[in-house]
């Protein structure tokens, strides 16, 4: 059958991957050899202001030491630059890397050199060693405080060169939790729908753009993905059998199998934070509504009942709400209602054509295309207050908005350079920058756990 | 320079043009016309276009002793014939609308009495939206599209039964530039019969 053979590529590129990290992510080595004169990553607490207010931690982030021939070399230097992006785009840290660095005295001997590194404002310093053990990269990493000197965190990693930016990943993360105390994106994944390889696929990719990979080989139309709450699975939308019926791909055998199908219409799901239930859009004699179900396609229950258009469900991070779009109003707007049906009011009132919510992780707000002036924009609503800020201008057609699991920032669709793209900007609507290039891309969806390699 | 180059080409193609056409009756089937249409070297100005139009309207109403092509089993044959005794292929909407104006119902019309006289074909609506608005939501427009024209259809004796609906929204352009002209054409249901039941 069709879904087995598209699920052999995956499952080529899935299970190596797999048993690298198994490998690669060895338990938190805090006595793993550590150079120099470290101290053991033990309790210390590093008093900082946390990037209070949106202030940044200053980090110095030296070369890292340690030279590597061949393969090794490049997988060594993929890996600092992947930890050095990841660190910036976390928004969290004002990196001093070697070029600003260059002007200190330094010894070498962190210890001996605090005082000069502290001397440009740097708070933190963090250091990497690389070196290999026959065809394997080994990566020592650590963060010291730059006032005592103490180490805040200190990892041994090793692996297989061709997964050293997962190495950086994960150590950039253990960075943000260490000195932030908080959830790290650089692990999570972007689904998306793209036409690279000619027709509508469902794909992955990781946070930043790199490392994409088709996860459906329908050669149909597929759409609209929706990672389960854990990440290990993919509830998406495909015509590949006829009408548009639902699926769920499980991205660690590759497995895909039919959840709804019956009719002549079922699109849009998105998981319950629980992961056991699907809501989605579900057409009854030509009028869509919305609809649960379990991920076997049963217990099926309607939560909407009116003559007008509703669609697009998003489930809340908290489990008790769910928004979706209706046309009962006359135009698209978004409404939210009790997981159960119940309670049906309309949260968006600005704008022409409100539609396609997402929740922040936090579930105070939701983001969602708006039609304004004509244009389709992104736009936040505070579900509490019900306060509205439009973050892109301009021409696009910007749709499809996701948070990042650590809700700071949006991934959406926009045309504004010629074919759609997935784009990132910040939650201020700063810095809006493209992480797609190849072929047409649309329909992100952030990645809430962390997907299975 | 470039002249002489075109005369090469001009002068051949008005040739086959003035001699070439008329001496081939009407009745020719047509087949060999469009050959010659595609032949008439594209780069030429004027006159070849004009060619072009002209034997566009030479071609003679097929005038099919055999048989009739609905009977054909190649069901594109029997959307050709179909559209040729009036069938309207397409229906088009206004933005974010699923209603029917008075322009459609006449064409929708036209097309039930064809479908009530030829009760052997089933037909399938496709609904479709143009690319304003997400593709979710105008998967749910294109079925309302679809709906609308089927519920129409049924209300005019064409059987619920012969009728199938499936919504593209907007995965099956015709047309992918971002202008009204192009959305509007975008904005439609399209019929088209996708099944024979076994006469006999």
């Amino acid at each position: 059958m069709r879904p087995r053979s598209a699920a052999l590529p995956v499952l080529l590129i899935l299970f190596p991957l797999a048993l690298a990290l198994a490998v690669a992510q060895q338990p938190p080595a805090p006595a793993a050899t550590p150079p120099a004169a470290a101290q053991p990553p033990s309790q210390v607490t590093i008093e900082l202001n946390r990037g209070a207010g949106g202030r940044k931690i200053k980090i110095a982030f030296p070369a890292f030491r340690g030279q590597l021939g061949g393969d090794g070399a490049a997988a060594a230097r993929e890996l600092e630059e992947t930890v050095r992006r990841d660190l910036d785009a976390s928004g969290y840290f004002e990196i001093q890397g070697p070029d600003v660095l260059s002007g200190l005295h330094l010894t070498g001997d962190v210890q001996k050199d605090l005082a000069a590194y502290k001397s440009t404002g740097n708070e933190v310093i963090l250091l990497g060693e690389v070196k290999n053990e026959e065809d394997r990269l080994v990566f020592d990493g650590r963060v010291l405080d730059a006032g005592s000197g103490q180490a805040a965190l200190a990892k041994r990693y090793r692996g297989p060169y061709t997964v050293s930016r997962r190495m950086a990943h994960t150590f950039a993360d253990e960075v943000v939790r260490a000195l932030l105390g908080k959830v790290g994106i650089a692990l999570s994944s972007i689904a998306f729908t793209s036409e690279r390889s000619g027709a509508k696929e469902i794909w992955v990719m990781d946070y930043d753009g790199a490392n994409p990979r088709k996860i459906t080989g329908h050669h149909s139309t597929s759409m609209s993905p929706a990672w389960s709450p854990d990440g290990t699975a993919l509830a998406y939308t495909s015509f590949f059998n006829g009408p548009p019926a639902l699926y769920l791909a499980d991205l660690a055998s590759g497995h895909k199998r039919p959840v709804v199908t019956s009719g002549s219409l079922n699109t849009s799901p998105s998981f319950a934070p629980d992961g056991k239930r699907i809501a989605f859009a579900r057409s009854l004699d030509g009028n869509v509504e919305i609809f649960t179900t379990d991920l076997d396609g049963g217990n099926l229950r309607r939560l909407t009942n009116s003559p007008a258009i509703d669609t697009n469900p998003a489930w809340s991070p908290k489990g008790g709400n769910i928004a979706f779009t209706s046309s009962r109003a006359g135009n698209p707007h978004i409404y939210l209602m009790d997981a159960e049906g119940a309670n049906q009011r309309r949260i968006t009132f600005d704008g022409t054509y409100n539609d396609g919510a997402a929740w922040s992780p936090e579930g105070d707000l939701i983001a969602y295309a708006s039609r304004r002036d004509g244009q389709f924009q992104i736009a936040i609503t505070n579900v509490g207050t019900l306060e509205t800020q439009v973050l892109t201008s301009g021409p696009g057609e910007n749709e499809s908005p996701t948070f990042s699991p650590d809700g700071r920032k949006i991934a959406f669709t926009s045309r504004r350079s010629g074919r759609k793209q997935i784009w990132v900007m910040e939650l201020d609507g700063s810095n809006q920058r493209p992480i797609t290039t190849e072929g047409s891309n649309d329909m992100a969806d952030w990645s809430r756990g962390v997907p299975p390699q | 320079m470039n002249r002489k180059w075109l005369a090469w080409i001009v002068v051949p193609a008005l040739l086959t043009f003035m001699y070439g056409c008329p001496k081939k009756k009407p009745k020719t089937p047509p087949p060999d016309l469009n050959v010659e249409t595609t032949t008439v070297p594209a780069p030429a100005p004027s006159p070849p276009v004009r060619g072009t139009e002209i034997v566009a309207t030479v071609t003679p109403p097929v005038e099919d002793k055999k048989e009739d092509p609905l009977l054909s089993s190649d069901l594109q044959v029997v959307n050709e014939e179909l559209r040729r005794r009036g069938f309207s292929p397409d229906v088009y909407f206004d933005y974010d609308e699923s209603t029917l104006s008075d322009d459609t119902r006449q064409k929708l019309s036209r097309n039930a009495d064809l479908l009530k006289s030829q009760p052997q074909f089933s037909v399938t609506i496709e609904g479709h939206a143009d690319s304003r608005g997400t593709n979710e939501y105008n998967l749910a427009l294109g079925e309302r599209r679809a709906n609308a024209v089927k519920d129409y259809l049924a209300s005019l004796g064409v059987a619920a039964n012969r009728v199938r609906t499936i919504s593209y929204g907007e995965e099956r352009p015709v047309c992918t530039e971002d202008v009204e002209s192009c959305w509007s054409q975008n904005r439609r249901a399209h019929m088209i019969i996708t099944g024979r039941a076994n006469v006999g």
